[in-house]
């Protein structure tokens, strides 16, 4: 991380964040530092506490511990927060009975940083008719609608809970594409869930895996390239690469493909080919309790 | 204010079958059963002679009792709409604080920067004041419609409609009070509200049964244990809500009572002598500035309460 995002306070910040439902941890005493003009993506299995810690960061849900979101409490100060603070679920969240000029309507009268030209601007680019009903939408208008009102406030931090889920693949691909191009600014943050690892690593700059509610890893991708390699080796080499202590051992097309951490890369490549694992690669080798 | 205004115009949106379309179909209802009432008249009163003898008769009869027939009129003529309107803000109040949890659009509602105290007094200014304020309106345009239908029937028969009854008819003051028990019946439901707007903030599923059971079983048992200690019916839950209904300040019945020179519609059912039933505003001040009334407004703090404590909490599971 560089200086400058060093010396301004996080955007969020956890201590300790504990949330349980009668005997069940889903979130176990979680330490986190966002820092402002990240994007984010925090990526566990189910169940593994990503939308409770999220619905805690937004105010949704009661918590222990410590939580400062934009130097507010979002338990007490939700309504404070959401004006700075912008939420996508998943697509299906938008009430259903809804016109598209009602619901612009209501969110220029609520949202004290909406612009609405922006919207309209938005909206021109898609087939969605201002008078139509979001239950006669279909799912991927709904998203790109949901979309275009976020993308037209002006927020300091996005939040996408499984934002693609259920859409085909040019909804998925657009809408990153929309986010990035259009949205995206060294002022901003933006936290995202989902399961469709592949598809935002590429737009990721930070990486947080959680699992049983603790966090399993947290660093930059910066760091995943210095910090880890995948080594592929010819069935010969295996042992020889064995004996270096790697995380996590694969094989595919009859090849041995090993996970490494904080290893020199140029003494690996006299074994074989070397280069930066994949965040579903990584995540995988975390959960299975290699990396940390 | 603003986000107060816009929260009031989502009800509006939402529930606009509910609260728009409902008065106007029984305000149809008025005006096809007036005009079946013309065409059947026209059909057989041959040469609409009764009618003109009606006419006729009525013209005699004094000012005042023409004006006081009249207003009575225009004030019975609300009991139906009134009780629709108690109907529909039942079940818009159940379904308040429940439907968006239910189809999870209430992850949409709270990302935007209202608190959940402006949400919750949007639905309860809703309830208390827009739809009765949609009904009345309503039935303001009923009687304009059903006294044009008549006045061309009387002109048909060579009466002057307005010496005979528009003149003497007295819509603003029937209107102002028909909308004086509106809200004071509002104000009167209280705690009813803040009871539907509690349940309908927690209930997992079906907030009716969560809403009517309870009463209804506690009733059942205070009534049972009551019964096997002294063999009587005394108070019990039950009764403590069929007396606050009775006393309501809405115009809800007609006061049958032999040589009553009062007569006429009456506030809530006049079945004891708590109250004065006639419809008079200061009846209607009488129910507001009383004891009754003070307890009903606590229970309703006491569940509004508890309503904002879980919308709090309330996320799309």
């Amino acid at each position: 991380m560089n200086e400058m995002l060093e010396t301004m306070d996080p955007i969020i910040s956890a201590r300790g964040l504990t949330k349980k439902y009668g005997r069940t941890v889903a979130v176990d005493n979680i330490d986190l530092d966002v820092p402002v003009g990240r994007i984010i993506g925090l990526i566990g299995p189910n169940g593994a506490g990503k939308t409770t810690a999220l619905k805690a960061i937004l105010g949704l849900a009661t918590f222990d511990g410590e939580l400062s979101v934009l130097g507010l409490d979002p338990s007490r100060q939700r309504s404070k927060l959401m004006e700075d603070v912008c939420f996508i679920a998943d697509v299906a969240v938008l009430p259903r009975w809804i016109r598209v000029w009602q619901l612009i309507d209501l969110t220029e009268q609520i949202h004290p940083r909406f612009n609405r030209d922006r919207c309209m601007e938005y909206l021109a680019k898609t087939k969605i008719g201002q008078d139509k009903k979001v239950k006669h939408l279909s799912k991927g208008m709904v998203a790109q609608l949901h979309l275009a009102l976020v993308m037209s406030i002006d927020a300091r931090l996005l939040v996408l809970d499984e934002p693609t889920l259920g859409l085909d693949i040019l909804y998925r691909k657009a809408f990153y594409t929309n986010l990035l191009n259009d949205y995206f600014d060294e002022e901003r943050t933006i936290l995202i869930t989902t399961h469709q690892v592949e598809e935002i690593e590429h737009i990721l700059t930070d990486l947080v895996f959680i699992q049983d509610g603790k966090i399993a890893l947290d660093c930059s991708m910066e760091d995943v390239e210095t910090r880890y390699c995948e080594l592929m080796v010819t069935p010969e080499k295996a042992d020889q690469a064995r004996t270096l202590g790697p995380l996590t051992e694969r094989q595919m097309f009859g090849r041995h493909i090993f996970l490494f951490e904080g290893k020199d890369k140029a003494s690996l490549s006299e074994l074989g080919e070397v280069r930066t694992p994949s965040v579903a690669d990584l995540f995988v080798a975390t959960m299975e309790g290699g990396a940390t | 204010m603003n986000r107060f205004l816009a929260l009031l115009q989502r009800e509006f949106w939402e529930n606009k079958g509910a609260l728009r379309t409902t008065p106007i179909v029984i305000g149809g209802i008025y005006v096809i059963g007036a005009l079946m009432a013309v065409f059947t008249t026209a059909h057989i009163d041959n040469e609409l002679y009764t009618f003109k003898e009606a006419v006729r008769l009525a013209a005699q009869q004094s000012v005042d009792l023409r004006a006081d027939v009249l207003y009575q009129m225009l004030l019975g003529s609300s009991v139906f709409f009134t009780i629709v309107l108690w109907f529909v803000v039942f079940f818009y109040l159940l379904g308040a604080l429940y439907d968006d949890r239910k189809d999870r659009s209430i992850l949409f509602w709270k990302s935007l920067p209202t608190s959940d105290t402006l949400t919750i007094a949007s639905k309860l200014m809703t309830a208390m004041v827009i739809a009765p304020a949609a009904f009345l309106a309503v039935l303001i345009l009923t009687h304009i419609v059903i006294a044009l239908i008549g006045s061309v029937m009387i002109l048909s028969v060579d009466h002057n409609p307005w010496t005979l009854f528009l003149s003497i008819s007295q819509p603003f003051k029937a209107w102002g009070m028909i909308g004086l028990t509106y809200f004071a019946g509002a104000i009167w439901a209280l705690p009813v509200f803040g009871w539907l707007l509690l349940v309908s903030s927690f209930a997992p599923r079906v907030p009716l049964l969560f809403a009517v059971l309870p009463p209804l079983v506690l009733s059942g048992l205070q009534i049972w244990i009551g019964f096997l200690r002294t063999f009587t019916f005394d108070d019990n839950l039950w009764g403590i809500i069929a007396r606050w209904f009775i006393h309501s300040p809405s115009i809800l019945t007609a006061q049958v009572e032999d040589g009553d020179p009062r007569g006429g519609v009456a506030l809530g059912v006049p079945l004891d002598d708590k109250y004065d039933y006639s419809v008079t505003a200061a009846n209607v001040f009488d129910r507001l500035f009383s004891l009754e009334m003070l307890v009903g407004l606590i229970l309703a703090a006491i569940f509004l309460a508890g309503a904002l404590w879980f919308r709090h909490r309330a996320t799309d599971n």
